[in-house]
């Protein structure tokens, strides 16, 4: 017998923090095996870097605030490699350094580190770099012409579709190479099916929730139905405010994080919502193409406050709904412990 | 759980037998008499510890119209109940129905846990004629017994144990001096239901049924609420004993941190926000605890069982419970619990 105090429940579930964030890292595999099918192995030496750059400066930072770097901590990791999916494979390197840097310098840690950040570091790191060169992060090389991995880059840049939709114009790619991903675009977030894919595996292995995903893409959808900015029928509207762009993969990868998102199930449905509304208001509204990111650092502050407010809620759910239950119990003769 | 319960007394068992002039017989019995043999025989309910007969006299004044016999065993690894019930049915039918009587009700109910991965076992739908209610879903599931019964109807559950004890005072006259016990883990060479004498060691338990490795954690109770025991050789089973479980154990610290994934609020079967609730008595803010309605917290332990950060949510709570009990009744001023 170890001295240790030995706490009641003795058994444990084997998921941990650490498979929760394996799981991630494996449902970020294939989009980097579509942004190196598209844009060659440049993707995935974008990957590395900014993966690295991320994991370094986490150890840095934990290192400074007097802990121990802990190695089963992978939430840098996978923020790491969040980041480049959302940016085109034509970024240059030092861009894609800044980015995880400040993601987890600035937006996490000095929030508390792992579990305390209260906007998404990913999400901060894009929408810093964003502002900063918006010319480096806003032009798409076309797929299916490999990088080079360094060097100069000599392919030919373009606007992608979603630059389109804010100058009001109907997008001229077809329906198909939308869903394929086949358009000039951020490197790994345009395959619609592959990031479909990841949702469902990360639905089943529980690391993600459904509410706030699906309340995000249905209040960006019905917003695209009901005041489509472009000349085109509602459906189109739809079709294409939903797949041009980050919105699919921030609905998954970045609501889906659980960190910065509220905890019950309807609150992060409201969360969902209100993203996806505050998403629609920044692209109708605001100067970039990209909204997702500043839409979701926007709703993260409110995180708190749904939390509270729904628990007020929950009060009055359980004296009333449940509330009946719990006369019964209380109506039991023989009182068990 | 599919072997027989085997018996496991000490020296002392066969003289356990009291002296009474009431017959033997359950017809010739009145409500009284059954109460008052089951005082004589000192029969423990094995669920809550206490005396049967206070259970059946106050079941008999607030004249409940159901006994429910509860063979709820929502722990995995226990059978303590489930196991008795199945194989020594006829003693436990003739308990419920001696208890039946004796609390003036009308209907007697098995209750028994029916775990759907649990393919193993086959519930019957009747026992000796009396209907086996089920109950289902995950685990904490013996809290919700009530809610399967029909609104209204006021009902009283007692252990099923405690039932096939109530039927030996009755018939043989004999003292409650046994407990059953399911003896299991990973480090337990031959797991089973064991029929054991009241004031054995733990040590000798394990003995009986074998350890296949040394144990890191030995439980005693089940493993979601079960209390660990830090010396085998001094720690006695009682009548409320229900398992002894022995397990080996990965000692590594892997230092998680808590991600705020909100798998605790989902689990809480009282819809309870343990991540706030955790995250305000880590930070010692006790005032906050009224707002998230602690109290109705049932310790169930599922909290943390779910926990990837391996959190001890259930401990921690159960301690502030424990200290604004304590401020409540005596002390003033805040008290602050480390995590």
């Amino acid at each position: 017998m170890q001295d240790k105090e030995l706490k009641a429940p003795h058994i444990r579930m084997r998921e941990s923090a650490r498979s929760a964030m394996l799981d991630v890292v494996i449902a970020l595999l294939p989009l980097y095996f579509m942004a190196a099918y598209f844009y060659g192995m440049r993707a995935v030496a974008l990957g590395a870097v900014s993966a690295a750059s991320a994991v370094a400066a986490d150890m840095l930072c934990v290192l400074v605030s007097g802990r121990l770097p802990n190695l089963r901590d992978l939430s840098a990791l996978v923020t790491g490699l969040l980041l480049p999916l959302m940016l085109p494979a034509s970024i240059p390197y030092y861009v894609v350094i800044t980015a995880a840097v400040f993601a987890i310098a600035v937006v996490k840690h000095p929030f508390g580190g792992v579990g305390q950040n209260i906007f998404n570091p990913a999400a901060g790191g894009f929408a810093f770099i964003s502002v900063c060169w918006p010319s480096l992060v806003f032009s798409y090389p076309q797929p299916m012409f490999p990088l080079p991995i360094a060097g100069e880059l000599t392919a030919r840049l373009a606007e992608s579709p979603a630059h389109a939709l804010m100058l009001g114009a109907v997008p001229t790619i077809d329906t198909l190479d939308l869903v394929l991903g086949r358009f000039a675009g951020p490197m790994g977030v345009t395959n619609i099916l592959v990031l479909g894919t990841c949702f469902i595996y990360l639905l089943f292995r529980k690391v993600i929730s459904w509410q706030a995903p699906v309340a995000f893409l249905a209040a960006a959808a019905a917003t695209a139905y009901f005041s489509p900015r472009i000349p085109a029928s509602r459906w189109e509207s739809v079709v294409f405010e939903l797949l041009s762009g980050t919105l699919v993969f921030a609905g998954v990868f970045l609501l889906g994080d659980p960190v910065t998102s509220p905890k019950r199930g309807l609150s992060r449905f409201l969360y969902g919502a209100l993203a996806g509304g505050a998403t629609m208001l920044f692209r109708y509204c605001g100067g970039f193409e990209q909204a997702a990111a500043f839409a979701l650092l926007l709703v993260n502050s409110f995180t708190l406050l749904i939390d509270h407010e729904a628990e007020r809620l929950f009060r009055i759910v359980r004296r009333g709904i449940l509330g009946f239950r719990a006369y019964r119990r209380s109506r039991r003769i023989v009182k068990k412990v | 759980m599919n072997r027989p319960v085997r018996e496991f007394f000490s020296s002392s068992y066969p003289g356990m037998l009291f002296e009474s002039s009431l017959p033997r017989e359950a017809e010739e019995l009145g409500p009284e008499n059954i109460i008052r043999l089951a005082e004589l025989a000192g029969i423990v309910d094995e669920r809550d510890g206490e005396p049967l007969y206070r259970k059946l006299r106050q079941a008999a004044e607030q004249k409940v119209q159901i006994i429910v016999a509860d063979a709820i065993d929502d722990e995995p690894y226990v059978s303590s109940q489930l196991g008795p019930m199945l194989k020594c049915s006829e003693e436990a039918a003739a308990g419920l129905r001696l208890a039946v009587k004796a609390a003036g009700a009308q209907k007697p109910y098995f209750a028994v846990y029916k775990n759907i991965t649990d393919l193993m076992n086959k519930i019957p739908r009747t026992l000796e004629g009396i209907t086996v209610k089920r109950i289902r879903g995950r685990y904490p599931a013996e809290f919700r017994t009530t809610d399967d019964f029909e609104r209204g109807t006021s009902l009283a559950v007692l252990g099923v144990c405690s039932l096939i004890h109530l039927c030996r005072a009755v018939r043989d006259h004999r003292i409650q001096s046994t407990c059953f016990v399911t003896v299991a883990g990973n480090c337990v060479a031959n797991p089973m239901n064991l029929e054991a004498s009241v004031g054995m060691t733990v040590a000798q338990l394990l003995e009986r049924c074998g350890l296949a490795d040394d144990p890191g954690r030995v439980i005693v109770g089940g493993p979601m609420t079960g209390v660990a025991c830090r010396d085998t050789e001094a720690t006695v089973i009682s009548a409320g004993t229900r398992a002894v479980l022995a397990f080996r154990e990965d000692t590594k610290d892997r230092r998680y941190q808590c991600i705020g994934c909100g798998k605790c609020v989902e689990c809480c079967p009282e819809n309870l926000t343990p991540f706030y609730i955790n995250k305000y008595i880590e930070k010692g803010r006790m005032e906050m605890l009224d707002f998230y309605e602690i109290d109705r917290c049932i310790s169930c332990g599922t909290c943390s069982y779910v926990c990837p950060a391996k959190l001890d949510i259930a401990d921690n709570i159960k301690a502030a419970k424990a200290a604004r009990r304590k401020n409540t009744t005596g002390g003033a001023g805040r008290c602050k619990i480390k995590s």
